[in-house]
């Protein structure tokens, strides 16, 4: 397995803690009915979805240009 | 639409879940869809979705008095009195009453209620981390548009002598609707106990 292979897959596993945390909160956050739930979903559950988000797409970003191994 | 969210969110969960016991999986191009859809368009979508629970439940009365500062505020719509403004409303369906602190106290423009989630975080951080003001006041004082927005333009409201006559002064705000003298019953927040409640049941 080649090392930005590696990187790469260890981002997915950072970017999918951060998604399933988020959206775990998210549902904490509708199921309970009270004014501090919009505060619980759109400072910390949206927060880490959107960096779970962010973490997968810098992956790809990881993935469409590796470190120069197969030029040459 | 909740139960579609929710939805969404454990199918999301679940994707993310094979790609954290397997990222390898990405390596094929199918994969590499899938992953696409659960770990970026499946969450983003959530999290609109989830803003928008959000805000359509904070218009609803019963969300707004599970605030324990506004716990009298919620009572004094069940007084039995009709000088009191929003009791009258909320009594008589005038408001829905499901959403009856919203239809008199956002702010209706564009982004107004959007304006009004933003006030709400302040009060929020003011009862968590700073002093919550006693009594409780409006910034900037209860705004005469928001009794317009339905009153304006009704028959009974528009004929009423008293009403035409200062027109003027109440659309550009100058005299207040519950300036002293005219509507000045409003939630009486602190007097709730002492006052006569209306019993819906009986």
């Amino acid at each position: 397995m080649k090392l930005s292979q590696i990187g790469i897959q260890r981002l997915l596993r950072i970017a999918s803690v951060l998604v399933i945390l988020g959206l775990g909160l998210e549902i904490i956050s509708l199921l309970w009915f009270h004014p501090l739930s919009f505060v619980l979903f759109a400072f910390i559950a949206a927060s880490l979805i959107g960096l779970g988000i962010l973490v997968y797409l810098a992956s790809l970003v990881f993935a469409v240009s590796p470190p120069g191994e197969n030029r040459g | 639409m909740v139960g579609i969210l929710v939805c969404q969110i454990v199918l999301s969960i679940i994707l993310a879940a094979i790609f954290l016991v397997r990222p390898s999986l990405t390596t094929g191009t199918a994969w590499k869809i899938v992953a696409f859809i659960g770990l970026c368009v499946l969450p983003a979508l959530c999290i609109v979705g989830g803003m928008n629970t959000h805000m359509q439940r904070s218009e609803q009365t019963k969300f707004c008095i599970s605030c324990h500062a506004m716990e009298n505020y919620g009572k004094s719509l069940y007084l039995n009195d009709p000088k009191y403004i929003p009791a009258q409303h909320f009594q008589n369906h005038r408001v829905p009453p499901d959403m009856a602190c919203y239809a008199c106290h956002t702010d209706y423009t564009i982004y107004g209620p959007f304006k009004d989630k933003l006030k709400g975080l302040t009060r929020i951080y003011l009862q968590y981390v700073s002093t919550p003001p006693n009594p409780i006041t409006i910034p900037g004082g209860f705004k005469n548009a928001q009794c317009l927005h339905c009153h304006a333009g009704a028959r009974g409201f528009e004929e009423n002598p008293v009403h035409s006559a200062m027109m003027s002064t109440l659309t550009s705000n100058q005299l207040s609707c519950i300036s002293s003298g005219c509507h000045d019953s409003a939630h009486d927040a602190s007097q709730v106990d002492q006052l006569k409640m209306w019993n819906p049941g009986q």
